[in-house]
């Protein structure tokens, strides 16, 4: 709770420092109030608390609150170079950013559906106007559009599910529509089980599972590649994390119905992710490929949410997105210089530039799930989960592609070792190497050493 | 009996005018078909003792967001000649999925037991006063927040639509 309305504040506190002429002010003043706000968050641990009967702040929501922040500081850091060029807007863009994390904030600790869809709304608004935030870039435009046009389409799902729901319960608060097949598990209305489905839907539409990813790859391409990279940790974390609350909490006691469903699209997005991914030479495409695959591996997390496998999601996010920063952290500033965003845009690299593509190999790496890295071991925990609670097959679709997901993260690595080297000079800055070797750093110590993050639930 | 024989005229006014958004040629005639399914939703409204929301609906979408649609279709130009020559495919596809899920939903509300209709007795419930002492105690954080989603809707309007100084 505390933490919402802190960030909350800082939001509308960027957004007068534009007014008050503190423009300034407003990249140490985000850093370090989100660094406040990171030790405040760590207050609520094990406090179990109830708000309004609309929030339930446990030790869920402060773990993945804690991680959506971390990511959102580590995007901040990366903004303020950035945007140096766009003095102008910084308060404006800045402000949306911290809306962004105010709704992923709220899509933890939700207890009442009606604070879901608030959470999901705000974050995805939010998004839809920084996809379109180069407005002079057709590509932007369209991105911003689509996703629009694509995430209203699947708010309306979500919101008619809701009602179905609530129309067979009779109430929004999620503990009330847990109960309700156990107490009346004589005559379960179908139209609870629509509702379910439809819910289901927009929640996979909101992670890009297959078969609802289509937006994903050309949004990713379109948006700038700052929002690119918050886009897809942050979305990613907060999503997951809602829809795991959501089916491990609400919709666990009704299970035939929706794991035949659930086990369908993993299969798809493992499938689709992978395969697709083979034949991109863009990178933002590359990546968005890679992570519907990677929605893939968590949604093995979603399926054997009997088990409560809350440490497995919280270690496979906090690796996912933390290679994913990293490599991001590396390409903006060899894009910037390239002027394109073809993966040939780091050819010969490894010659220029040999730390900075060591440390996109080892982002890379982390990604594909090569030991020591963290995206090894959180395969590993999923799959394990995934296995103890009996599901075979996807675990062999989802192995069969990490093998295959080891090719195309490859691509990127022979590029810059195997490609002669472009005219271009790539300059990095102070910021985008402090979040690199944050980001790597974390890779390899929890990749080394799990248990920290294994040991919380 | 009365108001039963008024809920089917409200429900097919309601059916017939949505299919007239859809197949109607001109997106002018649509919006205002649309208007018009607004309006009889709004009846429904009424009949369901929920009189505030009636007369939000009427002034939100038949007023505010009817105005911006219809200036949206003027800006556009959508005439007959400027859209590209689109392939039936899609159109099959959305046909095919969009009776799945009627389907669906039909087949779940016959099999599910509703409760018969019956008008509800007069009652207050759908008064500005309830409604607003439901907003302002059992629902005052969704309300609170939900000013954050509207600042950030607002400032993305500004970012998005502002003249550039460069």
């Amino acid at each position: 709770m505390n933490t919402l309305i802190f960030t909350s504040l800082l939001g509308f506190f960027c957004m007068v420092a534009e007014i008050l002429n503190l423009r300034k002010l407003i990249g140490p003043v985000l850093v370090l109030g989100l660094a406040l706000i990171f030790g405040l968050n760590q207050q609520d641990w094990n406090m179990n608390q109830t708000f309004y009967g609309m929030l339930q702040v446990d030790n869920f929501s402060v773990a993945f609150g804690s991680l959506a922040i971390f990511i959102t500081l580590l995007v901040f850091i990366l903004s303020s170079e950035y945007y140096a060029d766009q003095e102008h807007h910084i308060s404006d863009y800045m402000t949306i950013l911290c809306f962004v994390l105010v709704g992923a904030l709220m899509m933890f600790s939700f207890s009442n559906l009606t604070m879901l869809f608030l959470g999901i709304e705000t974050l995805s608004i939010a998004l839809y106007i920084m996809a379109g935030s180069k407005r002079f870039d057709k590509r932007s435009n369209e991105a911003g559009f689509k996703y629009f046009l694509m995430g209203a389409f699947a708010s309306g799902f979500l919101l008619f599910g809701i009602a179905l729901v609530f129309g067979s319960t009779g109430s929004f608060d999620i503990q009330k529509i847990a109960e309700y097949p156990i107490l009346n598990s004589q005559n379960i209305s179908p139209l609870y089980y629509t509702g379910i489905v439809l819910i289901i839907f927009a929640m996979l539409f909101k992670v890009s599972a297959a078969p609802f990813h289509f937006w994903a790859p050309d949004v990713y391409e379109g948006a700038p590649v700052l929002i690119t990279a918050y886009m897809s940790t942050l979305v990613k974390v907060a999503a997951f994390a809602a829809f795991y609350k959501l089916v491990s909490a609400v919709f666990v006691y009704s299970t035939p119905h929706f794991e035949f469903v659930l086990n369908i699209a993993a299969i798809l997005t493992l499938a689709v992710g992978n395969l697709m991914a083979l034949s991109q030479t863009n990178f933002k495409r590359l990546l968005a490929y890679s992570g519907i695959s990677h929605a893939g591996y968590l949604m093995l997390i979603i399926l054997s949410s009997k088990s409560q496998p809350v440490a497995a999601l919280l270690y496979y996010l906090l690796g996912y997105s933390v290679s994913t920063i990293a490599a991001f952290a590396v390409a903006m500033p060899v894009f910037k210089a390239a002027n394109s965003e073809n993966i040939d845009a780091f050819n010969g690299l490894g010659t220029k530039k040999p730390v900075l593509a060591a440390a996109l190999s080892i982002a890379m790496l982390g990604l594909a799930g090569i030991p020591p890295f963290m995206g090894f071991f959180g395969k590993y925990f999923i799959f394990t989960e995934a296995l103890q609670n009996g599901f075979f097959i996807t675990t062999i679709v989802a192995i069969v592609g990490s093998m295959i997901g080891i090719y195309y993260y490859f691509k990127v690595i022979l590029a810059m070792y195997g490609q002669p080297a472009n005219e271009v000079k790539v300059e990095t800055t102070f910021n985008y190497n402090l979040v690199l070797w944050v980001c790597l750093a974390i890779s390899l110590a929890l990749g080394l050493y799990p248990a920290p993050i294994v040991n919380l639930f | 009996m009365s108001s039963q024989i008024l809920f089917f005229i409200l429900a097919s006014l309601t059916i017939v005018s949505a299919l007239f958004v859809v197949f109607s040629k001109s997106p002018i005639y649509s919006v205002m078909w649309m208007i018009f399914c607004f309006f009889t939703i709004a009846g429904h409204y009424v009949m369901l003792n929920a009189q505030f929301l009636a007369i939000v609906h009427v002034i939100v979408y038949a007023g505010a967001i009817m105005v911006l649609l219809l200036f949206t279709v003027m800006l556009l130009n959508l005439n007959k000649e400027s859209e590209p020559h689109k392939s039936p495919l899609p159109k099959f596809a959305a046909i095919i999925t969009g009776g799945l899920l009627m389907l669906v939903l039909l087949a779940a509300m016959h099999s599910s037991t509703l409760p018969e209709y019956s008008s509800p007795a007069f009652s207050d419930v759908g008064y500005v006063q309830k409604v607003g002492t439901k907003i302002f105690t059992e629902f005052l954080l969704p309300f609170e927040m939900t000013s954050v989603l509207f600042i950030a809707a607002m400032i993305g309007s500004v970012v998005l639509a502002k003249k550039d100084k460069n």
